[in-house]
């Protein structure tokens, strides 16, 4: 599902990135690549996503071109 | 290095919002700005500090960047002197890499790509604190050892580890890095071939050119900046041959590259730190909770604004009367101990009735950026950025446009220039075009003579007051997304920007800092007072005083227009009548083109010369009384509302425009910017001040 898609509270595992692909090496760069963890904190037009420790903003674009896969609670 | 006796240049590079130019400030004695939030340097800085043993060094404090592939003007200045590129900086001898040691591996991949470099480098650890506030534990002596140069914990905020890093810088020879990764194997002929024509035909040296070869094979979008030495033919050709043929091969070396950077940093990294298990929600956590929340952030937000502006009437009220009372007493003082004369009015009305008329609000403008430092230094300004980023989506823009813009409260200058972290070209123009609608400090003298001339203080309350401020600052915040809506469906088309924006930790407020930059700010606006605006309202106190009427009975108006800038005032007075002003104010708004509190001081000195008394009544009072010449009141509340539109819309200041020049390499933006603000404020103008008096106003 996309990023924007995740319900707050919850982590997804980052399984593909789409879109830009200046955008894509960008995020690629801090960290955000493919099999990365990312735990929404808020938002469903701008989100707020916690990845390795940083507090990280997305306009609605940037997480709508991050697929990830939800994880249960147990398995992060 | 430093062996020709040459003084050694230090660059110092480090992710956005790491607290490179903390530690600039620190070595060097230098005041840069520092703020929390990413983006506050966006072009190089230069400053000197000195060795343990004396000896001078040059330190060229650069923007951050999260990559050496710049996506952005301000990341492309750090990636150009790195690489040598720019024929106006000399290429670093050594490399300082500050990292924040709270978010350690992202940090280190700009720290692998500079270690490609092949330059000495020291790397500064800075952020410890925050780090082991986290729980995280850092070895730094491990991390040292694994990268084979000098790696150095320090809290540039508390001076900690300043003497260490010195020692290191002082160094007469610093140990090559020992990193080692490997280039993907079907990547290497690509890398090798580019390097080759790197160090033939363009005269880099071998590791350099290893570096930038990396870099431009997986570069999809370089960011050109003005000052960069483009690359030689042979270099282009390569580089095109070798991007075409993975093109249609489909391949992308870019995520396979990123990712064994970072795998070899994830394996740095194992034995470096140690993290708990779990942990809580942070301090961080819980007030973004509320202050980023959908409904208590928007308050918030308000709440923030309102605060603002009712501190600028409250707080400033003592000590604008106290300024007021000074400036009385010293015109009375000149005019007691003067005999009468012309140069007794040049000192009463040009110099105190001018600059006098600017200084008394001093105070306001230092409450202003007390809270612009305060929102700065917390890291508020990212979370602003992240609530506005939804009603700017609407407008085609994003968040980040939001802070240049925030900025712009301040001043249209620096927020301006702030523009540089924006990665889309056309959003960073729209930005820059919209950017001088925010109301800025300039503007603040101007409200608020024309809120006291419409509203004595004696009888109307504060928050009217507080609310016609409000309404300016809203309307100029509302022409300015408008705008922005307009260029990106018209001129400037392109299609939405994704946008990440790093949310940095919240920190207590430097106060110590904010002071400093209130003070210096504070300072600027007293040396325009001393400066620009003295030499104006010098000059226009002889253009409303000469020629003198042939006449030696004829009363100060009349003798006012027969002066040079009443034949002037009366030539523009056509244009401008429709608004409801007459050609004194007219002048008022030719000679703020300098800058927009000009027109405070201008009309301190025109209605100075042209008050028949000699009393000296504050400048409010005295446009209370001022009319036309059928008697009828020229400062009606509608013509002070019309002239606040006026000055929410018009470009009224030369420094803008020559900052809009260079920073979009032509004189078509700010001549446009020009034309569309001028013009706008006109018609509005036009259309409220003949709807107001239509409704009897």
């Amino acid at each position: 599902m996309p990023l924007c898609q995740l319900p707050a509270g919850f982590t997804g595992r980052i399984c593909r990135l789409t879109g830009d692909e200046s955008f894509c090496q960008r995020i690629r760069e801090m960290g955000f690549g493919e099999a990365s963890l990312v735990t929404k904190i808020s938002g469903t037009t701008t989100s707020l996503c916690l990845v390795n420790g940083t507090r990280l903003a997305l306009n609605h674009d940037a997480a709508r071109s991050i697929l990830v896969e939800h994880l249960p609670a147990g398995a992060r | 290095m430093g062996h020709d006796g040459r003084t050694p240049v230090y660059a110092m590079v480090g992710n956005p919002n790491c607290g490179k130019t903390t530690l600039f400030n620190a070595l060097t004695g230098l005041r840069q700005k520092v703020g929390n939030y990413p983006g506050v340097t966006v072009e190089k800085k230069i400053g000197e500090a000195f060795s343990q043993h004396g000896r001078p060094m040059k330190i060229i404090d650069l923007p951050g960047a999260y990559s050496l592939a710049a996506r952005s003007p301000d990341e492309a200045v750090t990636r150009d002197v790195l690489l040598g590129r720019r024929a106006d900086t000399p290429q670093p001898d050594r490399i300082i890499c500050v990292i924040d040691a709270s978010n350690l591996e992202r940090n280190l991949y700009l720290v692998h790509q500079i270690l490609d470099l092949g330059r000495p480098v020291i790397v500064a650890l800075n952020m410890m604190d925050l780090a082991a506030r986290s729980g995280a534990k850092i070895d730094h002596a491990k991390l040292e050892d694994e990268l084979g140069v000098p790696v150095i914990a320090c809290e540039a905020v508390n001076g900690k580890g300043l003497i260490e890093l010195r020692l290191a810088m002082s160094r007469a020879e610093l140990p090559l890095a020992r990193h080692s990764w490997d280039v993907p194997a079907p990547i290497a002929p690509a890398v090798a071939e580019l390097q080759a024509s790197l160090v033939d035909a363009d005269g880099r040296s071998p590791l350099v050119a290893r570096a930038e070869a990396l870099l431009l094979l997986t570069d999809f979008d370089a960011v050109r900046v003005a000052g960069s030495t483009p690359h030689s033919a042979r270099t282009a050709t390569v580089l095109n041959t070798w991007q075409e043929r993975w093109q249609e091969q489909g391949t992308d070396w870019s995520a396979t590259l990123i990712k064994s950077r970072y795998d070899a940093i994830n394996h740095l990294c194992r034995d470096v730190i140690r993290r708990p298990r779990s942990a809580g929600p942070s301090l961080s956590d819980r007030v973004d909770a509320v202050l980023v929340h959908s409904l208590w952030g928007w308050l918030c937000f308000a709440v923030i604004m309102v605060a603002l502006f009712f501190s600028i009437f409250s707080l400033a009220e003592p000590p604008m009367a106290w300024i007021d009372e000074q400036m009385a007493a010293l015109a009375a003082w000149v005019q007691a101990g003067m005999a009468p004369g012309d140069l007794r009015d040049l000192l009463t009305d040009g110099v105190i009735g001018g600059v006098g008329g600017i200084v008394i609000f001093l105070p306001q403008i230092l409450i202003l950026f007390f809270f612009i430092g305060l929102l700065e230094s917390t890291g508020y300004m990212a979370r602003a950025a992240f609530l506005m980023d939804r009603p700017m989506s609407k407008v085609g823009l994003h968040g980040k446009s939001f802070i240049p813009l925030l900025g712009s409260y301040a001043c249209a200058i620096p927020g301006i220039m702030a523009t540089r972290t924006i990665e889309n070209a056309k959003d960073r123009l729209v930005t820059i075009l919209v950017a001088p609608l925010m109301s800025c400090s300039a503007r603040l003298p101007v409200y608020l003579l024309m809120i006291a001339t419409l509203l004595p203080s004696e009888t109307v309350p504060t928050t009217t007051k507080v609310a016609i401020m409000f309404g300016m600052y809203a309307l100029g915040t509302a022409g300015a997304f408008g705008f922005a809506w307009l260029f990106k469906r018209t001129l400037l088309q392109s299609a939405p920007a994704p946008m990440i924006l790093e949310l940095p930790p919240y920190q207590p407020p430097r106060l110590g800092e904010i002071l400093r930059h209130m003070v210096e700010r504070g300072w600027l606006f007293l040396k325009n007072a001393g400066t620009i605006i003295l030499g104006i309202s010098i000059v226009l106190w002889f253009l409303t005083t000469y020629p003198k009427h042939p006449d030696p009975a004829a009363t100060p108006d009349v003798q006012i227009a027969a002066s040079y800038a009443g034949q002037a005032g009366h030539l523009i007075e056509p244009v401008i009548k429709p608004l409801g002003f007459d050609w004194r104010i007219g002048i008022g708004l030719v000679t703020s083109f300098a800058a927009r509190e000009v027109f405070v001081s201008s009309m301190g000195v025109i209605f100075g010369v042209a008050d028949a008394e000699e009393d000296i009544a504050p400048l409010r009072d005295t446009l209370r009384s001022a009319t036309w010449p059928d008697g009828a009141a020229l400062f009606t509340p509608l013509v002070c509302v019309v002239l606040m539109v006026y000055y929410v819309f018009a470009m009224q200041c030369m420094s803008t425009v020559a900052v809009v020049k260079r920073e979009t390499n032509s004189w078509r933006w700010p001549l446009f910017q020009i034309a569309y603000m001028t013009g706008t404020a006109w018609v509005v103008c036009f259309i409220i001040y003949q709807l107001g008096r239509a409704f009897g106003y």
